[in-house]
This record gives structure tokens, C-alpha cells and sequence, in this order.
């Protein structure tokens, strides 16, 4: 039980002094089992390094990643913004609206919450500011809205918790990702309406028909990655490796020959930056799966389990703990390592209440989601601070109504099983 | 510039390079597997395993450039309400502990990879030696090493108030 201290002191001090979070899960990892003393501690930490990233089905991350970076610059966000607009911007409030559909469609296709904030943020939050919307209240929106991407597919984390889960299949966790992310962003929006209702922000902008239907046509071959990707896996077409690898394709095919927005000069920048991104992800990945080592060496998820059945059977009450444990977790620490460490803990607990491995998966990276956007770790959150020019300390304020809204619907996808399950069974990807 | 900087800059290009051309590399091999398998009418028997090997290499030299960039995921909350001076000693501790962990991916990596050579591990269908793959660890971990011993240097030499 010494290593699991040392591991947690080590780790806390590390990450309190800014390290990299993966330097501070390797090393506390290597103190930990020099601790233990009878184990070789280097070895098994580049041991487990390497047959941590050694994995075919990891290999859609750098795909996916690619693809966003390549559908990021190339004029995707304006699209999507258009389409939004002409959709849902007739409203009261309609900015806020178009923001958080953007934000989900966006996230969707890009991956990566942050981009999500700072392509779709860097235009729509000074547009709001200068249609009178509290750049506070557009910081809020745009930084929740964001996340919700992460839950609709294709998405990287589902991909890590598939691999952590040990047997969950990618295509039903990207199945479920579906309905938990549309109930995320219809809650952001109706706080987003109620807010600008009560501030009287700005009216809305209707669209005719026309309109709608001309900014469809441009954000649709945007739209169509999804389409490919869930369409080419669920056909049984492709693996999510190959269909990530295809969305690569699809998405050079669309900047270089369609849009028109990247050019052969900017593919060496591209692959470099999506090379770092894969590099940072894989870091995380190969470093938390040599901490998850030690722990089971340590037995702490059976530890972990025997205390919290102790505590309670009931498995509302054992749900709420493990949903505030993971909150807390979200709010110290990056999703990735955060699902590789903490799914082999607390998953056999959830199975052992009879929760299906994929509604658990949906309700940690639920969980997880809501770190985003909240100090000290919230990337989301810095990234919209910064791109709305305000503080976090300026922002809170303007965030707790929308943090209310994500519990909700957290407790939706908690509670209600088939939220996350339905449509995967429905495609009978699970029994 | 001094010598030291100009031989980092250059092994960062280097790295960077390679970055691309692993990254480049994927595309091209698991869009061929996809190809073989539906226009061909048979699926290539060893693209699955080099796209592996090359998401080991691609991704353990990006983390290494990573590095170079400063560009690994952080928590700069407390951090940030230091004075200068304490940030500086603060600094030059999460190098010390990067150039730690370099080491520890440099010797134990080097274990797995004379390890894996020692039994002679042959990957079944471009049979390459296993221990070659394994190698990016302890490669990885040198530049790791080298880029904090490097900003170790420069935080050391620097004056606390330009931080």
C-alpha cells in the first residue's frame, strides 16, 4: 500500500510544480515501483510504454486527429457557423443557439474539444460581444458547448475507453455517444435561451427556406465526414482504424480540391502539428497504462470495489459516488489518462451493479467533460478564456448556470441507461 | 547563437522531418490495406503490422518534439501565482524530473530492446526484429533527455527577473 502513496504524493507534487502530466504519471509510476523493490521499475515503465501504444485499434487517434487538423483549416468552421445560423439563429438569443450547434457539429468532426473552442469561438464570440451578448455568457457557452463534441462521434476518448474497457467495441461506443451528446447541447441551449431571455439579448435573425437550404448545401460535404466514418463502420465496411484512415482522405480531397483552402505547402505544417498532437495523446496513453500497471499490481481496483459495495448496495448510491469521484478526477486531470487509469478501477464495480460496460463508458467520459471547463486543468476553459480576452475568475460566474445544465443532463445519462444504449442495440452492436 | 543551439535546432528539424514522413507514411500504408482489401480483392498481409511499427516511431518522435516545443499538457495553476524567482527554482525542478524520466525510458527501454533481441522476436509478416520497434522508446527518451538538459541550461544561465 506504500506504493499507492508514494504514487499519489509523487504525482500531486509533480503535477502542482507543471510538469507534463505524462512526465508526472511516468514518474510517480517509476517511484511506485521502486517502492514495491522487488520489481525492475525502469523496465516495466517502458515496458508498458511500449505495448501500451503497440495497438492497431489506437491507431484511428492519429487518423482522426489528422482529419480535424486538415477540416479545422480548411474553411469548415464558416460553414458550419452558416448552417447553424440559417437553422436555429431566427430565435431570441439565437447567437447562443448557433454557437452551441456549431460547437457539437464542429467538435464532432474536428475531435478536439479545443479546436472546437478557438475556430468556432474566435468568430462567434466576438460577433456575440458585438451584438451585445456578456462576453462572460458567450465564454460560458462556447467553452460547455464544445465538450459535447467529445461525446458525438467519431471520437478519440471513446476510442481510449474501448481499449481501457478491454473488449467494448468502438462502433457501440461511438453508437452511444449519439444521444447522451444531443441531450448535452439541447441542455446548454435551453440555459443559453433562458439567460439571453432574461438579458434581453439580441433578436433573433430569421432565414427563409432558401437560405437553409443553400448553407446546408455548403456544410453538408462538411457533414458528410460523419457520415462516412459511423456509415463505413456500421456497414461493416471498415475498421475505425481504416475508416479514420479514410476520413484523412476524404477531408484532403475536400480542403485541397473542394474548398480549395490547403495547399500542398501547408501539408508538411499539418502532418508535423497532427505528428505532436499523436505524440502528446500517445504519451498519455503509454505513461497511464504503466500507472494502471502498478495499481492492479497493487490490487487497488478490487480494493476499490470491496470498500464501495461495502459502503452501500444500492446502486443509485454507489453511482453517484463513483460519478462524484470521476468529477473530481475531471477536474484534475486530462481525459485521456484520466479514462486509461480510472476505467479499469471502477468498471468492474459498475458491471457488478449490472451496468452495461458501454453506459458506464458514456457516463465517465460524461463525467470527464464537465473537467473540461473547470480550473485548475480545464483546457477548454483556457483556451475560451483566452480567445474571449477575459479570466476565469471573470468567467465563473457566467458558467455555473451552464455547469448546472451539464449535471443535468449528466444525471440523465447516469440514470437512464438506454439514452446510451438504445441506438447501439438498436444497430445490435450489444445484446 | 551558440553551438549548443544551433546543434538543438538541427535535431529538432531532423525530428520534425521524420515526424512527417512517419505521418505521411500511415496514411499511405492503412489507405493501401483499404485498397488491397476492396480493389484488389486481398487484403496485404503486412500493412497492419507496419502501420503499428509506424505509430510506435511516429508517435514516441512527435512526443520527443513535443518536448523540444514545450507543448506537453501542464498545470500552470499554482505555478502562476509564484513570484519570479521561486518560478525559476520551480522550473528547474520539472527538468530535472523530465530529464529523470528520459533516463528511465532510455535504461529500461534499453533493457526491453536487448531483451526482445535476445530472443531473437520476429513480427510475422514483414519479420522484422521486434527489439527494432521497442528501440523508439529508448531513442525517444534521449532527446527527451537532451531537450531538458538543455532548458535546464538556459533557465540556469537566465536572470530570474526575465522569466
Amino acid at each position: 500500500m506504500e506504493a499507492v502513496l508514494v504514487l499519489v504524493l509523487c504525482f500531486a507534487f509533480l503535477l502542482a510544480i507543471h510538469a507534463p502530466i505524462a512526465v508526472a504519471i511516468g514518474l510517480s509510476t517509476f517511484f511506485a515501483l521502486l517502492t514495491v523493490g522487488t520489481i525492475p521499475a525502469s523496465i516495466v515503465v517502458a515496458q508498458r510504454m511500449a505495448t501500451g501504444i503497440d495497438s492497431f485499434s489506437l491507431l484511428a487517434i492519429p487518423f482522426f486527429i489528422l482529419s480535424g487538423q486538415l477540416m479545422g483549416r480548411g474553411g469548415m468552421a464558416m460553414r458550419l457557423i452558416d448552417f447553424a445560423a440559417a437553422l436555429v439563429g431566427r430565435f431570441r438569443g439565437g447567437l447562443g443557439y448557433v454557437n452551441v450547434l456549431t460547437c457539437m457539429l464542429f467538435g464532432s468532426i474536428s475531435g478536439s474539444a479545443a479546436a472546437a473552442v478557438s475556430s468556432v469561438g474566435g468568430f462567434m464570440i466576438p460577433e456575440m460581444n458585438r451584438k451585445g451578448y456578456d462576453k462572460n455568457f458567450n465564454v460560458a457557452v462556447t467553452t460547455t458547448a464544445a465538450t459535447t463534441g467529445l461525446m458525438i462521434p467519431p471520437s478519440n476518448i471513446m476510442i481510449v475507453y474501448a481499449l481501457a474497457s478491454g473488449g467494448v467495441s468502438i462502433a457501440a461506443m461511438f453508437l452511444a455517444g449519439v444521444l447522451p451528446g444531443i441531450v448535452f447541447g439541447l441542455a446548454l441551449m435551453i440555459v443559453s435561451g433562458f439567460v439571453s431571455a432574461k438579458r434581453g439579448y439580441g433578436a433573433g435573425e430569421p432565414a427563409s427556406v432558401s437560405q437553409v437550404i443553400k448553407s446546408f448545401g455548403r456544410a453538408i460535404l462538411s457533414l458528410m465526414l460523419i457520415v462516412i466514418v459511423l456509415g463505413g463502420i456500421l456497414g461493416g465496411v471498415f475498421t475505425a482504424t481504416e475508416a479514420a484512415a479514410i476520413s484523412v482522405v476524404y477531408a484532403l480531397f475536400l480542403g485541397m480540391a473542394v474548398y480549395r483552402e490547403i495547399g500542398w505547402g501547408d501539408l508538411p505544417d499539418i502532418l508535423l502539428q497532427s505528428g505532436i498532437t499523436t505524440g502528446i495523446v500517445f504519451l498519455l496513453i503509454g505513461t497511464s497504462s504503466a500507472m494502471s500497471w502498478i495499481l492492479a499490481y497493487e490490487n487497488v481496483p478490487q480494493r476499490a470495489s470491496a470498500s464501495l459495495l461495502s459502503f452501500s448496495d444500492n446502486p443509485i448510491i454507489v453511482l453517484l459516488i463513483i460519478n462524484a469521484i470521476l468529477l473530481a478526477v475531471g477536474v484534475f486531470m486530462d481525459m485521456t489518462p484520466a479514462v486509461l487509469i480510472f476505467t479499469p478501477i471502477f468498471l468492474p464495480v459498475a458491471t457488478a451493479l449490472g451496468m452495461h460496460p458501454v453506459h458506464f463508458g458514456m457516463v465517465m467520459i460524461a463525467n470527464l467533460c464537465i473537467g473540461l471547463c473547470t480550473p485548475p486543468v480545464g483546457t477548454c476553459l483556457f483556451v475560451g478564456c483566452g480567445v474571449g480576452k477575459t479570466t476565469i475568475a471573470e468567467a465563473t460566474g457566467a458558467l455555473i448556470p451552464f455547469f448546472g445544465a451539464m449535471l443535468l443532463a449528466l444525471a440523465a445519462t447516469a440514470f437512464l441507461p438506454e439514452l446510451s444504449l438504445w441506438l447501439p442495440r438498436l444497430s445490435g452492436l450489444i445484446d | 547563437m551558440t553551438g549548443a543551439q544551433r546543434f538543438r535546432g538541427q535535431l529538432v528539424r531532423i525530428l520534425e522531418y521524420s515526424v512527417m514522413a512517419v505521418m505521411a507514411a500511415l496514411v499511405i500504408d492503412v489507405v493501401w490495406q483499404v485498397f488491397t482489401r476492396y480493389v484488389i480483392g486481398r487484403q496485404s498481409s503486412w500493412t497492419e503490422e507496419l502501420a503499428t511499427m509506424l505509430l510506435m516511431w511516429g508517435a514516441l518522435l512527435g512526443a520527443a518534439v513535443g518536448f523540444a516545443r514545450n507543448a506537453h499538457l501542464g498545470v500552470d495553476y499554482l505555478v502562476n501565482k509564484l513570484d519570479s524567482t521561486s518560478r525559476r527554482i520551480v522550473a528547474l525542478y520539472v527538468h530535472l524530473a523530465t530529464a529523470l524520466f528520459g533516463s528511465v525510458m532510455i535504461w529500461g527501454g534499453w533493457k526491453v530492446v536487448s531483451g526482445t533481441l535476445a530472443t531473437n522476436q520476429i513480427s510475422p509478416a514483414l519479420g522484422l526484429k521486434m527489439g527494432y520497434v521497442y528501440l523508439a522508446v529508448p531513442i525517444s527518451g534521449l532527446f527527451v533527455l537532451l531537450f531538458a538538459a538543455e532548458a535546464f541550461r538556459e533557465d540556469w544561465a537566465r536572470e530570474p527577473k526575465d522569466l
